[in-house]
């Protein structure tokens, strides 16, 4: 009877040793390439430096691969990956992917509508204003100069002749804030309540007096969600999975013991 | 056998596998270990087009975050995302709870962090980190929670920067330690030091640079991923300070300091690995005023003369200088300009960092001397390693930059953000004791200061200015555009002031109409502009055109100077001199002094306003030199003045209701000053044998 069971045990031990050797010699030493993995690792390649690379660069590629795995295995055969912060930050981004990916990926429309509303100053997009500008400068009585010039061109068709402005003379769709850099808060307000297409002034700025032709005005509005959808798309995923991420924290932590020294002294 | 000898050759296999592991991981050198840092955003198509005639775009190169470790010493918790949301045109908060906000935001911000121990005292103050648990660490726990950030613990904070933090880092572990031998396999000393954790540093890092990335708006917003490399000579604390910026998402995995190598020529061999790897940077020296003389020195970090080559790593590497900013002006110092009315200027003359502040050489710590330093090198045949452009920047340490002398905060948090504290106004008997009790607690200098009667903190700040922005001529607002201005030279620097001035060279430039509309266009077409080089052309005299508007929102401009600077041939002399060469309210230059008349502007000490009559919103001219002389080699470069305001010291004196420091300015000339443009004689090669 306990030669039966020694004798069980004996083979039982056999086998795992034998086990241990084979599969050892086998898992740990033996590195296989998948075609796959050869594939994505060429085009990785490829995509960063713009060409294919040549059989040199091949054997080079590989050889890092390689090296990288040995040194991957061997490291872990040393339990170097235990109480490493960075593995364990790691480890924990990876969960962390993994919980946003189990999101729904395409919200209904609904949902996506009812974001956009709630959310619709972020994708405002802001006023340009396009124009010319006829400038007089400060330093020679510039508003009696623009206004004679300008009464010339409004009565006998006289081209306006003004002085060069620091910044030019043609602004193509800026926004209020760029004119309000450029000019001052004073000249925007003049901008803004001009006609199109008409010469208008003298307007004030900081630097002198300015006779102005608004050519073109791009009224601010919030666009329609298909003319913002990726973005929106863009958006509400990532709110979805902070969301997420969140609520999956709040549900696993409940299983959680967290144990503190009541004694330290904080 | 023996147990202890077991034990023994267990320990030493254990650690042979330690280091052979480490090696074979960690065979490249780890600095030039490249990251891309960027991030997916939803791309902004820029619908306006680059402008060929270049606009001029503000920002500020020079900004510490939570992350420094002196900025976290000092109070500070912004983050790099507060910071560029600063820029933006957010108001943050100062560590003493005040709202800082910029008038008009910026087009460009870089947050460039102490590369030297970034993130780590942050660490040592969280209670919950491994770090913490040394004794050491003990004065800064929970160093910045709120009630700890007050205006009393000045003095230990004080004490903290300049003694106990020294004290505490130096230490490595000991040889045995694996660390130790990873430092040395890895090529990454900080490692090896006790008070050190690589994944907290590299983690900071990868922090600021993705503050960067999320903030950079091409066509709206540009930000730089940077640091600062804060070195210093080994003997009489020479500091040779410059911050680096990359131009990519791309960047290392952790910035090369001065743990890793105290000579800057090491971080340039650095940077032109990286650059070899795709990754282009570039370095800006600041605080030369404070270097003792070592910045622009006459002969290498080892003592060696400067050659060719040295000249030209230095140059690849550290096109620009940040010659303004909160510590002080750099362009020149009355002991080395005598003739400049205009050198003493934010003079900050003591070295940084210095306790007790000990006075900074003046030779060799200024930009002009540098230019003027460069061409005798060059004349001796090693090359010009001083052919730098011009920018400014704040060095804030708070996350916003203080450009404002009517709404300033300085730079270092708690110590010096009230008017007491920075010493432009008399102490309370509170405060008084406090910096009594702080002198005699830490065995420090003392920090007061009697003057007529009144008793003022004395700690070095009154020397210290609301400055500086760096402004570049770009295309169009993104990060290659600006990078490239910068590699060109195509900057100005500004004491925090938004003037722009333009500056063109050529030979044929009195053919340009100046009030042609095309006037820039045609003047980069016939000419050279701020930075670069003017071949001569048959001995030929060139034209200089410069153009300058004032800061819509500042005082008005007074005059526009070019500095001259040359060698003589013969003697290898270094020559200077001003001229002003346009002056405001139709006013013009005496030939023979070369001197604007004085243009009448008064400023009202007792209210702090301005004349309201004078002064320019543009000044434009082209210029000969009277005394051009096609054979010698000489730089110019423009500096545009302001009529003079109120110095910062002055608002708080008006502010608290006392009288202005009577030893400080109480006025200021905001200015501008162009990179300069370089005339290169027909035959640089003269047949003259130095005696």
């Amino acid at each position: 009877m306990s030669l039966r069971i020694f004798v069980f045990f004996a083979i039982g031990l056999l086998i795992f040793i034998l086990d241990i050797g084979f599969n050892a010699e086998q898992d740990s030493k033996d590195i296989y390439i998948s075609d796959q993995e050869l594939t994505s690792l060429l085009s990785a390649w490829k995509s960063q430096v713009g060409r294919p690379p040549s059989d040199e660069e091949i054997v080079s590629i590989i050889n890092n691969f390689v090296q990288e795995e040995i040194l991957y295995r061997e490291a872990l055969l040393l339990n170097l990956d235990q109480e490493d912060r960075i593995i364990k930050r790691r480890l924990a981004q990876k969960i962390t992917f993994l919980k946003q990916e189990t999101i729904p990926d395409d919200p209904s429309e609904e949902e996506l509508e009812r974001f956009f509303e709630q959310n619709k100053n972020d994708y405002y997009v802001p006023a340009t204003y396009s124009f010319s500008h006829h400038y007089f400068s400060k330093e020679s009585d510039a508003k009696e100069r623009a206004s004679k010039a300008f009464n010339a061109y409004q009565t006998d068709g006289v081209e306006i002749i003004g002085d060069p402005f620091f910044l030019g003379k043609n602004f193509y769709q800026n926004t209020a804030n760029e004119i309000k850099k450029n000019f001052g808060e004073l000249f925007f307000l003049s901008v803004e309540n001009l006609s199109i297409n008409e010469w208008s002034g003298p307007h004030e700025s900081a630097f002198g007096y300015h006779i102005i032709l608004l050519k073109e005005v791009k009224t601010g509005f919030s666009p329609p969600l298909e003319k913002v959808l990726l973005r929106v798309q863009q958006d509400y995923l990532s709110q979805a999975q902070d969301k997420a991420i969140a609520e999956y924290i709040d549900e696993i932590r409940s299983q959680y013991r967290v144990i503190i020294n009541p004694e330290y002294k904080f | 056998m023996n147990k202890s000898f077991i034990g023994l050759v267990v320990v030493s296999t254990i650690f042979l596998i330690y280091a052979t592991g480490f090696y074979t991981n960690f065979q490249t050198d780890s600095a030039l270990e490249i990251v891309d840092f960027s991030i997916d955003q939803p791309e902004i198509k820029n619908s306006v087009p680059p402008n060929p005639d270049r606009i001029p775009l503000y920002g500020d190169l020079h900004v510490h975050t939570k992350y420094s470790f002196d900025a976290y010493i000092f109070g500070v918790t912004a983050t790099p995302y507060d910071a560029y949301r600063y820029a933006k045109g957010e108001a943050i908060k100062h560590p003493l709870g005040f709202d800082m906000k910029l008038r008009e935001p910026l087009d460009f911000y870089a947050v460039t962090d102490h590369g030297f121990y970034m993130g780590m005292i942050e660490n040592y103050a969280d209670t919950t980190s491994e770090m913490s648990k040394n004794e050491w660490t003990k004065p800064m726990h929970n160093l910045n929670r709120p009630e700890n950030v007050t205006v009393e613990s000045t003095g230990e904070r004080a004490n903290l920067f300049s003694s106990v933090l020294t004290q505490a880092i130096v230490k490595p572990y000991p040889y045995w330690h694996p660390k130790l031998w990873k430092a040395w396999f890895t090529n990454n000393i900080q490692v090896a030091l006790q008070s050190f954790d690589y994944d907290v540093h590299k983690s900071a890092w990868a922090d600021v640079a993705n503050a960067a990335e999320e903030f950079n708006k091409p066509g709206e917003f540009t930000t730089f991923i940077g640091y600062e490399f804060t070195t210093s000579t080994d003997v009489e604390g020479g500091n040779l300070h410059r911050n680096v910026i990359f131009n990519s998402s791309k960047a290392p995995i952790r910035p090369w300091t001065r743990i890793d190598s105290l000579n800057p020529e090491d971080l340039w061999t650095w940077m032109d690995g990286l650059r070899d790897k795709g990754v282009d940077s570039l370095a800006m020296p600041h605080n030369s005023n404070g270097s003792n003389g070592q910045m622009f020195e006459v002969e290498t970090f080892r003592g060696n003369p400067i050659s060719i080559e040295y000249a030209e790593k230095r140059m690849r590497n550290e096109p620009v200088v940040e010659m303004t900013q909160v510590k002080g002006t750099s362009d020149t110092h009355p002991l080395l300009s005598p003739d400049d009315e205009w050198a003493d200027f934010e003079i900050m003359d003591k070295r940084v960092g210095s306790r007790p502040p000990t006075y900074s050489m003046p030779q060799g710590g200024y930009v002009r001397d540098a230019y003027l330093r460069g061409l005798t090198l060059e004349w001796e045949g090693r090359g010009n390693p001083y052919k730098f452009g011009l920018i400014g920047s704040s060095d804030t340490h708070t996350g916003a930059g203080a450009f404002y002398e009517d709404d300033y905060w300085s730079k270092t948090g708690v110590l010096d953000g009230t008017d007491m504290g920075r010493g432009s106004v008399p102490l309370t008997e509170d405060r008084i004791d406090q910096l009594t009790q702080y002198s005699i607690d830490y065995s420090q200098p003392i920090s007061t200061k009697e003057i007529e009667g009144r008793t003022y903190a004395d700690v070095g700040f009154d020397q210290w200015s609301a400055s500086g922005l760096a402004v570049a001529w770009a295309e169009e607002n993104t990060r290659d555009s600006i990078f490239q201005a910068f590699k060109r030279k195509e900057t100005f620097a500004t004491t925090g002031t938004r003037m722009a001035v333009r500056f063109f060279a050529g030979f044929d430039m009195e053919s340009i109409d100046m009030d042609s509309e095309d006037m820039v266009k045609n003047a980069y077409a016939k000419g050279v502009t701020m930075g670069a080089d003017l071949f001569s052309q048959d001995n030929q005299t060139p034209q200089f055109l410069v153009w300058a508007q004032r800061d819509k929102l500042g005082a008005p401009l007074q005059r526009v100077q070019i500095i001259k600077g040359w060698v003589e041939n013969a003697s290898g002399t270094p020559k200077e001199k001003v001229y002003d060469v346009a002056c405001s309210d139709g006013l013009t230059v005496d030939p023979v002094t070369n001197r604007c008349p004085d243009n009448g502007a008064k400023v009202n000490i007792n209210d702090c306003s301005i004349s309201s009559d004078v002064g320019a919103s543009e000044l434009k001219t082209t210029w000969v030199d009277p005394d051009f002389d096609p054979t010698i080699k000489a730089f110019y470069y423009v500096r545009v003045l302001e009529n003079p305001t109120c110095r910062w010291s002055t608002w708080d004196a008006l502010k608290a209701g006392v009288k202005p420091r009577p030893d400080l300015h109480e006025t200021i000339q905001e200015r501008a000053w162009s990179s300069p443009i370089w005339f290169i004689p027909e035959s640089d090669e003269l047949d003259i044998i130095p005696l």
